[in-house]
């Protein structure tokens, strides 16, 4: 019997000596790069009204959050520079339901989302430079974007509108941060005015990138106007739902979609210039729940090519899709380029023109001409108001 | 370790005296199926004579000649086994020498050596005596059979089922509810998605026996439900075997086939790990990572891009058979002085054995689909959101070793394994995706997709165990230490996908995505120790038998994913879309157009690395009595105490955000102790029947990645998991155990020759069990949850038959069918927000209920099998029928429907010969998947038509084998 008790006692003593084996882990916490004086790396959410003066630089450390209640106020003239990264390591500056960004800049001090690697000083934008100084207006993915949730209504998938909140694309659903939809139509978000947005868009995952501009349930009582993104690697401006409207826009180099709405949004977009996206110039999707609402664009002008980069096709429509689209001019239109599904009942053109050939002018659409759709015409935006822009200073709006 | 030193030096001068021949034997008795211990062998009017050891075996040496050998044991008959034919040097094995108990009329009992040496194999008998519903499939069986892996073994006994070719459920419970140990203890599988262990990695030759425990019992440990498949490796050969053999297979769809996608690998592919060819790049894990903007030099930045590997597209080839190659060899020596009484005399076992082999495999058509419901409730078709439809080529290499030696006296046995199973599989895919933009959530794009993969994984397990008889007290020990390591390692996962359009074809992040490159690497430890104490007495002058046992588990895993991904520092240009000129140097920067660099998807720290480990401290007491000569009673407690730490951090923690994110280090997630009854009544109504019941409580732990902050991104599907410690606004981030109550019922008809008739019962009951949920807020990508949802139950009942046609006319006597059916119905009561989730979408003309079958479960499981047996000629063939129900894989919800495996008909056809004067050769030819039916899961949502989530085509097979025995 002696056997029987020694041997579990030596089998434990051995275990326990395995047991302790156990890896004290060294987990390094992150070393703070040492950052340029007058930087302000920022790593927390905002839970209080903050405000970011252009005296500083502002360095997204992560997907930093403005959280219900906070309102984070941004001076005109200050740069935001995200740090670098892809799928969880992407840097994002987002607004959740409730909180508030207001970035009221000037056509003289406008407010300027970059990334790190853009060597842009606060004294360029005092000197009233605002192009980046060394990275050109086709590099993108260097950081994520811009992103605004709020509680306007949004069409989302189910039949009775139960579910009125959905996660946005590009943030991951472990951070609830990310939902967005509501019942209020006049929420507001806050002012966003001219303000500059760059090199952003990184990836999540195929097909779930972050735009330079996404709008979720955005409502009316936010002021959206004087926008302007630039090489963003997914879309330039999304709008998922909400009622706000946007104006005096500009999207260049857009890696993805220029101008992508989803969910009923139901507001209107005027006077802007697409310059040379690489997806759809317009990806303009209907509703997805029972909600039924849509959006009208106009006065704009679209410049289908440009230095090597061309859209893939001019207006993408789905069958169910709801939108007014008039006084819109498409130029440097490629071989290839078409107007997409000129069938969806709730899709109206008028006084849309592509700059080719009028013989030809069936060879851009897809299917028969519809009324509304004319060759020739002229530049429709009002690119005045656009000066201050990076694109408008390089010459890129030049023409329009 | 001076004994056995000693040891050895007395074989080696023991060898050399031989000049006799041995009779070797295994005492059972024919009731119970156990070995005897302390039974005598001897030779009648000679002084040859010993006794058997613990594991019922002796050893008696003896001149050459013709002899009759008696057995004799207290209370047992007498056995006269006449013409026992010995050998100069060579070894008469007498396996399966079958005592009863003795009565008045049975004196002695007189057989034939040939009679014992063709009787039925062991298992059956341990399967009618035994307290715990089992069955199982013996070493011998498996010969005969032909099957190369545990696998094509495994999927013989009774109820089990086999899923992806390479694990085991039983029951048609899912992975989660099914466990596998190695020897009795407990080791890691090699997938983390996976509870259980794949069984492909087992040679056949490596392993002793297969036995499959289908209710608990307090000595097993307590967290399998549907049934705990255990294999055994072989410890001590019988006789000298030298054993080899060879095979080759042949799928006509996949073999010599010059569509055969594969990718360059490195130069130790064929031994089935990596070279260094596909090892991360020294400075990619730096946090000074070169990059335009990360401050170095543009050289810098291309030396780094440079020192990826520039393979991304996978190229075709053809492919060669799958081949395979075995040798084992092992022996016994008597140790010790020949002028010692034989019994006394210990001995010395060793074994070795290695196999290869190599299957390659071609998919020319493998879909994955995702798709969505429509809104209008008029509507009842699904439409689509991406369908990825291509071809995949694999190549997969397995080698195995396994040596030990035993040294085992007539009452002690120590024995020591060590095992080392290498595998490397090697996968090269071409796609073309279909996005549609009108979906939800979704962009629209088309593109065509390069995807070259290599997993490799390995398991190295050593075993100290010993057996001890202590004759005085009664007390019969058994011990066992186990340590095993594995690792499973993903080095370069490489996605590229150009993103085709009207106007040209390039990378488009929002559409196909960037090029992108993962490496996953996984490394588990675990270590056993266990000693169990069996204690045999009489109760009321009857048989009873007491168990006690402790057992202390320890593991730990640490995971990580690292992820890269191309980007172009501006725009981009291509000529051809040609993967393998991505990475040309005239595209890297800082050259024009393309500037390509790598950028990082890593934060540091990693949010999706993660550490756990778990400890688990058991200790069971259990008794086994027989209350009336026909009513035995086995009662039995186990007391389990589990810990599960965790050690790793979200995303927010991670981007440097300590106030909001969250991290654990060390810190508990499970915590429990439990206790688990086990209670048992076996009837035997007669010598042949028992009637058998029990009641039993389980246990289900939520594993390491299920318990864990870790997102993890599929590259090829673009799925995402999430651990289960995230939040959300119907999930409070607390993964629990899932109890389950067992009830089982069984009658059983055993008669002559192995054949059997039986039926069972069974019904479960599950508190909080877990299943993967799919994540509604997400509409982009594809996110999955484990969680605990309703309560759930389950009933069902099982047939198995084993019978000879030979009862039909005495011509069919060497046919005959071994056939199970499981038939279960399941129940999960939905929680209230799957239950509004798929009220919203419910269809006209459909009411949508608020229970549903449980995840996993297979409705039905049917195993046919007709074989045919001719000793007399050395055949044996046999045709197998195997199938499993529509079982629920994926949990929809709202948008998305649900997800079900479709039956895949499996029939399969063997046929074996033994060859040459002994019989020591054999070929064997077989035919796999007959019908040629394809692997396949599918959308199924109201009226709607299925739709695919995966779909593969694994063709039919023709394999052919040769084996010697020297």
């Amino acid at each position: 019997m002696n056997k029987l008790h020694v041997l579990p006692a030596m089998l434990i003593a051995a275990l326990v000596a395995l047991s302790s084996c156990n890896k004290d882990e060294e987990e390094t916490d992150p070393t703070p790069t040492p950052t340029p004086s007058g930087t302000v790396v920022v790593n927390q959410n905002i839970s209080q009204n903050t405000t970011w003066t252009s005296n500083n630089v502002y360095q997204l450390g992560g997907r930093i959050t403005v959280l219900s209640g906070a309102t984070l106020t941004i001076e005109p003239g200050t740069i935001i520079k995200g740090e670098a990264g892809t799928g969880a390591n992407a840097t994002a500056l987002l607004i959740a339901r409730g909180g508030k960004l207001v970035a009221d800049g000037t056509a003289e001090a406008p407010i300027i989302f970059t990334s790190v690697a853009d060597e842009i000083k606060p004294a360029d934008i005092d000197a009233g430079n605002f192009g980046s100084p060394n990275l050109d207006p086709t590099v993108n993915g260097l950081w994520g974007g811009v992103i605004i949730l709020g509680r306007a209504p949004i069409s989302a998938s189910s039949n009775n509108g139960d579910v009125s909140e959905v996660q946005i694309e590009g943030i991951p659903t472990s951070d609830s941060n990310g939902l967005y939809g509501g019942n209020e139509a006049a929420d507001n978000s806050g002012t966003i005015r001219y303000v500059s947005i760059r090199h952003g868009g990184a990836n999540i995952g195929a097909g779930n990138e972050i735009n330079g501009l996404t709008l979720g349930g955005v409502g009316s009582g936010t002021i959206i106007e004087h926008v302007e993104v630039v090489a963003n690697q997914d879309d330039g401006i999304e709008w998922f739902g909400g009622t706000v409207n946007v104006s005096n826009v500009v999207v260049w180099n857009a890696g993805d979609d220029a101008i992508d709405t989803d969910q009923s949004w139901d507001g209107t977009l005027n006077n802007f210039v697409v310059v040379a996206a690489t997806g759809h110039s317009f990806e303009l999707d209907g509703p997805e729940g029972s909600y039924q609402a849509g959006q009208t664009i106009q006065n704009g002008t679209v410049v289908a090519s440009a230095g090597g980069r061309v859209c893939e096709d001019l207006i993408n429509v789905d069958n169910n899709s709801i939108v007014d689209l008039s006084n819109i001019h498409f130029t440097a239109i490629v071989e290839g380029q078409r107007l997409n599904n000129v069938t969806a009942a709730g899709v109206t053109f008028t006084n849309i023109t592509f700059d080719v050939e009028p013989a030809n002018l069936g060879t851009y659409v897809n299917g028969a001409v519809p009324a509304g759709i004319t060759a020739g015409g002229s530049s429709q935006a009002n690119t005045s108001v656009l000066g201050w822009t990076w694109a408008a200073q390089s010459g890129g709006l030049d023409g329009l | 370790m001076k004994s056995i030193l000693a040891a050895l030096l007395c074989w080696i001068s023991a060898s050399a005296i031989a000049q006799n021949g041995t009779i070797r034997g295994t005492v059972i008795d024919d009731a119970s199926g156990e070995t005897i211990v302390g039974a005598y062998a001897i030779i009648p009017g000679t002084s040859y004579g010993t006794m058997t050891d613990l594991d019922g075996q002796f050893n008696l040496s003896v001149p050459p000649g013709t002899y009759t050998l008696q057995i004799n044991y207290i209370s047992y008959a007498s056995m006269s086994i006449e013409g026992v034919v010995v050998r100069f040097g060579e070894v008469t094995l007498l396996e399966n020498i079958r005592m009863k108990e003795s009565s008045v009329q049975l004196v002695t009992v007189v057989v034939t050596a040939e009679a014992v040496r063709t009787s039925e194999v062991a298992i059956l008998s341990m399967k009618k005596k035994s307290a715990v519903m089992m069955d199982g499939i013996s070493s011998a069986q498996i010969r005969k059979a032909g099957d190369a892996t545990a696998v094509e073994a495994a999927k013989r006994v009774t109820g089990v089922s086999i899923e992806d070719g390479k694990y085991v459920y039983v029951r048609g419970l899912g992975d989660r509810y099914s466990k596998t140990t190695l020897n009795q203890v407990d080791i890691p599988g090699l997938d983390p998605d996976r509870n259980s262990l794949q069984m492909d990695i087992f040679p056949t030759n490596l392993i002793d026996n297969i036995v499959v425990s289908k209710n608990f019992m307090a000595e097993l440990p307590a967290d399998f439900t549907g049934g705990l498949l255990n294999v055994e490796t072989k410890d001590f050969p019988e006789k000298k075997i030298f054993n080899v053999s060879i095979g080759v297979s042949f799928n006509p769809q996949m073999h010599f086939n010059s569509d055969f996608l594969t990718y360059e690998g490195g130069a130790t592919d064929f031994l089935g790990f990596d070279d260094g060819t596909r090892a991360l790049p020294g400075l990619a894990r730096s946090q000074a990572m070169p990059t335009p903007f990360s401050g170095a030099s543009p050289d810098e930045v291309n030396r780094f891009v440079r020192s990826f590997n520039p393979q991304l597209g996978a190229r075709r080839q053809m492919s060669f058979l799958d081949y395979s190659a075995g040798i084992s060899f092992g022996n016994q020596k008597v140790l010790g002085s020949d002028d010692d009484p034989e019994s006394t005399r210990p001995r010395l076992g060793y074994i070795f054995s290695a196999s290869y082999r190599t299957d390659y495999k071609f998919y020319d058509d493998v879909i994955y689909g995702e798709y969505q419901r429509e809104i209008d409730p008029d509507i009842t078709e699904l439409r689509y959101a991406t369908i990825q439809q291509g071809q995949l080529g694999e190549r997969n290499v397995l080698v195995g070793l396994l040596g030990g030696v035993a040294y085992k006296t007539q009452f002690n046995k120590i024995r020591l394994t060590a095992m080392r199973l290498q595998n490397g599989e090697s996968r090269a895919g071409q796609f073309r995706i279909d996005n549609d933009g009108a979906a939800v959530g979704q962009s629209g794009y088309i593109a065509e997709s390069d995807n070259l993969e290599y997993n490799q994984r390995s398991l190295s397990n050593l075993l100290l165990h010993g057996s001890h008889v202590l004759r005085d007290s009664g007390w019969e020990i058994d011990w066992r230490i186990s340590p095993t390591i594995s690792t499973s390692d993903d080095p370069d996962i490489r996605r590229t996908a150009f993103t085709l359009t009207a106007v040209d074809t390039s990378f488009i992040a929002g559409a196909g995505g960037n090029p992108s490159r993962i490496w996953r690497s996984l490394s588990e430890v675990n270590a056993v120790a266990k000693v169990d104490a069996v204690r045999n007495y009489r109760f009321r002058g009857r048989e009873a038998r007491f168990k006690t046992g402790f057992n202390q588990l320890y593991k730990a895993r640490e995971y990580e994913i690292l992820f890269f991904d191309i980007q172009f520092f501006g725009g981009q240009s291509w000529p051809t879309n040609d993967p393998n000129l991505v990475l040309s140097p005239e595209y890297i920067f800082p050259n024009s157009p393309n500037r390509i660099y790598y950028q990082s998807g890593n934060p540091n720290p990693n949010p999706n690395a993660y550490e756990s480990n778990a400890t688990n401290t058991a200790f069971y007491v259990s008794n086994e009595m027989n209350l009336t000569s026909r009513l035995r009673t086995v009662l039995g407690l186990r007391a389990e105490y589990f810990v599960q730490r965790h050690t790793g951090r979200d995303q927010r923690y991670a981007s440097g955000d300590f106030v909001n994110g969250r991290r654990l280090d060390n810190e508990k997630v499970l915590e429990a102790l439990d206790l688990f009854p086990s209670v048992n009544f076996i009837y035997s109504a007669t010598e042949e029947q028992n009637v058998r019941f029990s009641y039993t409580r389980t246990i289900a732990r939520p594993s390491f990645k299920e318990l864990s902050y870790a997102q993890i991104l599929d590259p090829i599907t673009n799925r995402i998991f999430n651990g289960s410690l995230f939040t959300y606004s119907d999930w409070d981030g607390n993964l629990t155990e899932t109890r389950i109550d067992n009830l089982d019922l069984r009658w059983e008809l055993f008669q002559e020759r192995g054949q059997i008739f039986s039926v069972s019962a069974f019904f479960k009951r599950f508190d909080n069990p877990i299943e993967l949920v799919r994540i509604p807020e997400q509409q982009t990508s594809t996110e999955f949850q484990p969680r605990n949802v309703g309560d759930g139950m389950l009933a069902g009942i099982e047939l198995e038959v084993r019978k000879s046609l030979g009862f039909i006319t005495p011509a069919l006597e060497n046919l005959s069918v071994n056939s199970n059916i499981t038939i279960v119905h399941s129940q999960i009561d939905m929680t209230d927000r799957e239950f509004n989730a798929r009220k919203l979408f419910e269809k006209t003309g459909q009411t949508v209920t608020n229970t549903r079958q449980m995840a996993g479960q297979s409705p039905v499981v049917v195993n046919a099998g007709l074989l045919y047996t001719a000793d007399s000629l050395g055949i044996e063939a046999g045709l197998f029928y195997n199938v499993k129900g529509r079982t629920l894989y994926i949990v929809g919800s709202g948008l998305y429907s649900d997800v079900f495996f479709e039956p895949f008909h499996s029939l399969n056809l063997s046929f074996s010969k033994k060859l040459g004067k002994n019989r020591n050769s054999a070929i064997d030819f077989r035919v796999n998947n007959i019908l040629a039916d394809r692997i396949e899961t599918f959308y199924q949502s109201f009226d709607a038509s299925p739709q695919p989530f995966s779909s593969i085509n694994p063709g039919r097979a023709f394999s052919i084998g040769f084996s010697h025995s020297f």
